[in-house]
């Protein structure tokens, strides 16, 4: 039983340094919100429909049949680079539905221990899968054709999150701002 | 070997005098900036470890150290300082998350879980070892608390990170000078049921040594005085704001999450 003690600690010690390392963005604390709130509906979609061109199989095809192996593997690596600019945008959606989250937490009265919960969870699956792809895309290990249709999927999943992300940022801003002027008066608006 | 020994206990009788000065400096220093109004139990766990310390060295002095007198004294103050601790502790929680009332109002019962997880756990690991013994009953207790100690801070640290919460970086070093000591301990303590005897120097030794680093750390932490707001909740969302959006960001979420995983199980169609 010992061993669990020691195991217990040294859990502790790579929490904490977790924990207490800084974080890539600045922390949003109290005055942050408005901010990000206003950004919640700012996106990558802007360009989607240029590189979803620039990723169409009828390119990479014409490239094959033509007999240019160089230019082949050239666009391949290319259009991988693409996919893993696809799943950082995908990750900064993520962490920008978070960060909204975490500001609608901060900001209430009440928090659900279940929501809560499960956006831990969803978090923590998020990630792990995240760095899994990148990885298998970095080593090259996932199939061109699959690369195909990620692209695809990515890119019709960024337009649909950019209309929720864009709603419920407003409907917050909205909430903030009607519940910082009745606070301002001393009301509680609970 | 003896000259080893004579060392380790000349090196701790004077970390241990050192430590008595500290522990005297920090309440001064508290006093002097006015900083005891804001954390009452830190000051008074300070002020019980002083007293202790000079409760101890009385009863070493009339009873030796290794007499069963002194054993009781020494054992019986470290419960109560342990009590004032958790307090002490479960104030700086408050400090760093109390302005936030949702957060809070989930961190505690977190945090009190927690304790009270690691604390039952213990008890069982102790009622269901083979042997049973005074010595071994005082170092289950103490190595408990220390864990649940160590466990709620670094609990409480995950909250300020995962909400982003920021922080006194004063209160965040006292908050991590109880949690070093306490992890430290706790390896102490696991160390010294072991090998009771052998280890007992060390185990001495080493306590007063992370003590007075951990002393270190608050007296730099207390250098200036910490301007602590008094709690109030900044402008609040309606909760029913929290019950709308918050499953909707979940969903949003999920559907993320979900694309993720369908990436290797995606087919390419057929024709």
């Amino acid at each position: 039983m010992s061993f669990f003690y020691l195991a217990a600690v040294a859990l502790l010690l790579i929490l904490l340094f977790w924990a207490l390392r800084a974080p890539r963005k600045q922390a949003s604390g109290a005055k942050n919100e408005n901010a990000l709130l206003g950004q919640a509906g700012r996106r990558h979609a802007t360009y989607l429909p240029l590189i979803r061109q620039a990723l169409s199989a009828g390119d990479l095809a014409f490239v094959a049949s033509r007999g240019f192996p160089e230019l082949y593997q050239r666009l391949r690596k290319e259009r991988r680079g693409v996919a893993l600019s696809y799943l950082t945008a995908l990750h900064e959606d993520f962490s920008r539905l978070l960060d909204l989250a975490t500001v609608v937490a901060a900001l209430s009265p009440e928090l659900a221990p279940t929501q809560e919960k499960e956006r831990v969870w969803l978090k923590v699956q998020f990630t792990w899968r995240y760095q899994l792809l990148r990885v298998a895309l970095h080593a090259g290990v996932f199939p061109q054709h699959k690369l195909d249709i990620l692209t695809h999927q990515v890119s019709e999943l960024a337009v649909r999150m950019e209309t929720a992300i864009r709603e419920l940022g407003e409907r917050a801003a909205v909430a903030a701002k009607l519940a910082s002027s009745l606070d301002g008066r001393g009301v509680d608006v609970v | 070997m003896p000259s080893k020994m004579l060392d380790l206990q000349t090196s701790q009788q004077f970390g241990w005098n050192l430590s008595i000065f500290l522990r005297a400096f920090l309440l001064c220093l508290l006093i002097f900036h006015r900083n005891i109004r804001s954390f009452p139990y830190f000051a008074a766990y300070l002020v019980a470890n002083l007293t202790k310390a000079v409760i101890l060295h009385l009863a070493y002095g009339a009873w030796g150290m290794d007499s069963w007198p002194s054993y009781f004294v020494a054992w019986g103050s470290e419960a109560g300082l342990a009590c004032l601790r958790a307090l002490a502790v479960a104030e700086l929680c408050r400090r760093m998350l109390g302005h936030y009332r949702g957060i809070w109002s989930l961190a505690w019962r977190v945090l009190l879980s927690c304790a009270i997880l690691i604390v039952g756990y213990s008890a069982i690991d102790a009622a269901s070892a083979p042997q049973h013994s005074l010595a071994q009953g005082v170092i289950a207790a103490n190595r408990a608390i220390e864990l649940a100690v160590a466990v709620v801070i670094v609990v409480l640290f995950a909250f300020l990170r995962h909400y982003q919460v920021a922080s006194d970086p004063a209160i965040r070093s006292l908050a991590l000078g109880f949690c070093a000591y306490s992890c430290v301990s706790v390896v102490n303590f696991t160390i010294l049921d072991k090998f009771i005897n052998a280890y007992l120097p060390v185990w001495n030794f080493l306590g007063v040594f992370t003590y007075l680093g951990c002393l270190t750390l608050w007296a730099w932490a207390l250098r200036k005085a910490i301007a602590v707001p008094p709690f109030g909740s900044p402008s609040l969302f309606a909760k029913a704001v929290y019950q709308r959006i918050s499953p909707e960001v979940n969903a949003q979420l999920r559907t993320l999450n979900d694309q993720l995983s369908q990436f290797w199980r995606t087919e390419e169609p057929q024709p």
